[in-house]
């Protein structure tokens, strides 16, 4: 093998690098790349919220003329609303506990025996696509001439009595945001090694000792997160109560917003709903976040 | 216990059968779950396709075509227009956040994130009051398009971040070593390779927006009805109509099918970690 | 047809310092390698010369101009990585196409390179394959094409066999060779595995924690190891601590001795030229470089000492023994005919006579 002369003279002058400080630092390249999102962020977003925080704070739609600042809004909202925000926490919450009572089986038995995941993935995102539809369908179903009226006759279930009640709502909030729970809890089992089971069931463990044991406490996380999903999506329930709840539902929250704000202009009422339903829905994500340890972590 | 060890001759029937019946219990949940998924879009469409007296036709379709076409194509249009501009602010941003330097990205994507977890009510109000009153933009396209895009390109940027954090970087550092610069690189490298997250983003854009009711109730003005809110307003002024039905069934049924021609080309992995599944 | 310097070149991640003060002179054509653990630093290295890490100082030069500040897409250098990082979504030939295209290079000629590199690396066939339809050896193969295409001033490789198995390693790393010494440009090669280096190097560079340990050509590096970790790091070798009791004086053009004793035995081994009477000193003693002899006879030789067989193992081509040797574990191994006799014979009392001693001096490590 043949070597190359290795021991050239070195002349070398380290002063002579071109200098390069340019304005386009990585940093500032960053920046510019991200100003486009941020400017839609801040615009659509934080100053309608700021907004709204301080309309909440004027009385009536006095802002827009002669602002005169109070806090009766709120006073309002925390004493003849009360009852509406109840409905609506008990709602979401309600609809929240089924999600996972139902959930939880449903992602269990999805992970652990189901080979037609992608069938399922794929007719779960038939809620997904609004309240709306739903809740148009589920409203034919409950008619005594209905798809299924046939069935319920041969049950003799009088479906029709259902509809316009909370069960009908809270069936409809708990399809509505099934596949959420699902998400969550089938995400955090995913991660938990099936040998675990085996291994507590050659110790002895019952069905209902694994799961109290090994199951519940290594999923927990994903409980919380989907739990803390479902009731923040379901906090701002809207369509279900509308077309398919009596008058005790349709007190939530968003709807009061809408009849408020935009069929009676007491823009700061309308706005002081907001801002306390918005303070609900963020805490409830904020927490979800910390639980979920979602795809973008911290 | 010795008995059932030895006499092991009538056990294991029983035994199998059992273990059946726990598979087929648990089959039949799933697939009770699956039917309660489509069973409110299964019966719109019967409603869809029935008169009073109980017969079958397309005559409530004609609406679709007929006096629905303006929304649904107004749908389709703010659809696509705010699929384009998502595309136009996520990209970028998603690169700046994982390839660039930049202080207090986590900060910087909750910001970014915001509107993703605002109640559609509280940002409708929000918006409606801050058009009319501040922008001076009230029920216009351009406000429409606006909320639809604060409202939904969280959606866009999360599936790219996820997709540009699982690219390795030696495919970057493949093209810079060959003579590429960093925008050659980008339109030749990582843009076809984040295919399947752009895609998931387009997805869940087209899902929502094409589907989106409610804030749009708040902002949209009279000439602006898309077609989901049409859906709304007439189950509110006109009872449950087999048109309106149409115009839900054939809502749904170009969503279904846009994310069955979606699973089929890419599968649900980019749709992980996102808003859908 | 380019010469390359570092000089001074360091980096400093954080708080750790991945390179310190790199220096290399690398000539025109010679095939370098960057010789190290896992950490060593030599890949950052490697990295800095392609223009993917910023130095934190020192100095970058192809043909004495410097390319510190030259961004890697201006720098034209080839870089073959370990996972080949064939473009997934494009054609082999359009992978061979990218650094022409980008360079916009016209048409016809791209098409005519393109053929010459799969000739050239005899995947023709496969033009309008994707990278995912090939086996492993042929993505390296397209790699290799795909750097060559572009006529790069200097070769760069980062591991780039260490995904494949035993035998594809073996016969890519001689068509990696025989690929620099056909189109004679500069090529710096990193890699952890010493046969590799040992077969295609023209200059070795061992690295560990940021720092060259030594560098010269593979006779250097295996036979005169100028530190211990270079001697436990390339190869097998007995170290033992000691120092000197004479120097040997030598004839001109007789090769310089010198007497140590180191882990309680008398040896005589190469001078290093840098040490005294008294100084500490290191001795190497390859395994391969024992002879055991069997009995007591050989005591007055020079650089034979006694022991007692503490292990023996049969590894096939060779048979691997620890002598016990007053207290001192040497290993030592034996190969041809000799190693089953050795078996057989079943003697717990032996003879090494120590056929090379390298001696080094010990510079007590930095605190």
């Amino acid at each position: 093998m043949t070597h190359a002369p290795a021991d050239i003279a070195i002349e070398y002058d380290i002063a002579d690098e071109p200098a390069r400080r340019s304005w386009a630092t990585p940093r500032r390249r960053g920046v510019a790349l991200l100003l486009p999102a941020a400017l839609v962020a801040v615009l659509f977003s934080l100053i309608p919220l700021a907004y709204l925080f301080q309309i909440s704070l004027t009385d009536g739609s006095s802002f827009f003329f002669d602002a005169r600042y109070t806090v009766d809004n709120y006073r309002e909202v925390f004493s003849r609303y009360r009852p509406a925000i109840a409905e609506t926490v008990y709602l979401a919450g309600v609809s929240s506990i089924l999600n996972l009572v139902f959930g939880y089986p449903f992602a269990y038995i999805l992970i652990r025996k189901v080979r037609y995941r992608e069938l399922v993935r794929t007719m779960m995102t038939f809620p997904l696509f609004g309240p709306l539809y739903l809740a148009f369908g589920l409203f034919y179903i409950f008619l005594p001439n209905g798809p299924l009226g046939g069935i319920f006759a041969a049950l003799d279930i009088n479906i029709a009595k259902y509809l316009f009640s909370q069960g009908a709502v809270l069936f409809s909030m708990l399809v509505f945001t099934f596949p959420f729970m699902v998400m969550n809890i089938g995400a955090a089992l995913s991660n938990v090694d099936p040998m675990l089971e085996e291994a507590a069931r050659t110790l002895g463990a019952k069905p209902w000792q694994i799961f109290m044991r090994v199951l519940f406490p290594l999923s927990w996380s994903g409980i919380i997160a989907g739990f803390l999903m479902c009731f923040g999506w379901n906090l701002g329930v809207f369509a279900q109560p509308q077309l398919l709840g009596s008058p005790k539902e349709q007190s939530v929250i968003s709807l009061q917003m809408f009849l408020k704000g935009l069929v009676q202009f007491n823009y700061g009422l309308a706005a002081a709903l907001g801002i306390v339903l918005m303070v609900m829905a963020f805490a409830v994500t904020w927490v979800s976040l910390r639980f979920s340890r979602g795809a973008l972590g911290a | 216990m010795a008995s059932v060890a030895v006499d092991s001759g009538p056990g294991v029937p029983r035994q199998i059968s059992l273990k059946w019946f726990g598979a087929a219990l648990a089959h039949g949940y799933i697939w009770a779950w699956l039917v309660i998924f489509a069973l409110p879009f299964l019966a719109t469409l019967i409603y869809s396709l029935r008169t009073p007296s109980g017969e079958w036709t397309f005559a409530a379709y004609q609406y679709v075509f007929g006096s629905f076409r303006e929304n649904l194509l107004l749908s389709v249009q703010t659809t696509a227009i705010t699929i384009v501009i998502n595309l136009i602010i996520s990209v970028p941003a998603a690169y700046a956040i994982v390839r660039f330097p930049i202080p207090g990205k986590s900060f910087i994507l909750s910001t970014l994130n915001l509107s993703l977890y605002t109640p559609a009510a509280v940002m409708g109000v929000s918006l409606v009051i801050a058009y009319a009153f501040l922008f001076r933009i009230p029920q216009t396209m351009i406000g429409l398009i606006a909320a639809y895009v604060v409202g939904t390109f969280p959606l866009m940027l999360v599936p790219i971040i996820v997709a540009l954090r699982d690219l390795p970087m030696m495919f970057e550092e493949a093209a810079r070593t060959l003579g590429a610069t960093r925008m050659q690189t980008f339109w030749r490298v990582d843009l076809p390779l984040l295919g399947p997250g752009i895609s998931a983003g387009i997805l869940l854009t087209f899902v929502i927006i094409f589907n989106e009711f409610l804030v749009t109730l708040f902002i949209a003005g009279p000439g602006l009805t898309t077609a989901a809110l049409r859906v709304y307003n007439l189950t509110r002024t006109a009872g449950f109509q087999p048109s309106t039905a149409a115009l839900a069934t054939t809502m749904q049924l170009v969503s279904f099918l846009v994310v069955l021609t979606f699973f089929h080309f890419f599968g649900s992995r980019y749709l992980k970690g996102t808003y859908l599944i | 047809m380019t010469r390359v310097n570092l000089i001074d070149v360091s980096k400093r991640f954080g708080a750790t310092l991945a390179v310190d003060r790199f220096n290399a002179d690398i000539a025109d054509g010679e095939f370098v390698t960057l010789l190290g653990p896992s950490g060593c630093g030599k890949t950052t290295t490697l990295r800095m010369v392609a223009g993917l890490v910023e130095p934190s100082s020192g100095q970058i030069r192809f043909d004495s101009q410097s390319v510190t500040n030259v961004p890697t897409h201006k720098r034209n250098v080839g870089l073959a990585f370990q996972s080949h990082a064939l473009f997934p979504h494009l054609s082999v030939a359009r992978n061979i196409a990218f650094g022409l295209e980008v360079k916009g290079t016209p048409k016809a000629a791209i098409q005519q390179r393109v053929q010459e590199m799969l000739d050239m690396v005899e995947l023709s066939e496969f033009a309008d394959r994707v990278p995912a339809q090939l086996s492993g050896g042929q993505q390296q193969r397209v790699a290799l094409a795909r750097m060559l295409a572009t006529d790069p001033r200097v070769l760069l490789f980062d591991e780039p066999l260490s995904a494949l198995d035993r035998n594809l390693r073996d016969t890519l790393k001689y068509s990696i060779l025989d690929l620099q010494r056909r189109t004679r440009k500069t090529a710096i090669y990193v890699t952890h595995d010493q046969s590799e280096a040992f077969a295609i190097s023209d200059r070795i560079f061992v690295m560990n924690e940021g720092r060259i340990e030594q560098a010269g050509t593979q006779l250097d590096i295996y036979l005169r190891p100028q530190s211990e970790f270079v001697a436990g790091f390339v190869g097998d070798n007995n170290a033992l601590r000691g120092e000197v009791v004479a120097v040997v004086s030598a004839a001109p053009g007789e090769p310089k001795l010198v007497d140590v004793l180191a882990g309680g035995m008398r040896l005589r081994g190469l001078n290093p030229g840098n040490v005294g009477v008294g100084d500490a000193i290191l001795a190497f003693i390859r395994p391969e470089n024992i002879e055991i002899l069997p009995g007591r006879r050989h005591d007055d030789e020079p650089n034979v000492v006694r022991g007692r067989v503490e292990q023996i193992v049969f590894e096939g081509p060779t048979v691997r023994i620890v002598v016990d040797a007053g207290g001192v574990a040497i290993k030592a191994t034996a190969g041809g005919l000799g190693r089953l006799t050795l078996l057989d014979q079943n003697q717990r009392e032996v003879s090494m006579k120590m056929q090379e001693v390298t001696v080094v001096r010990d510079v007590p490590a930095a605190a």
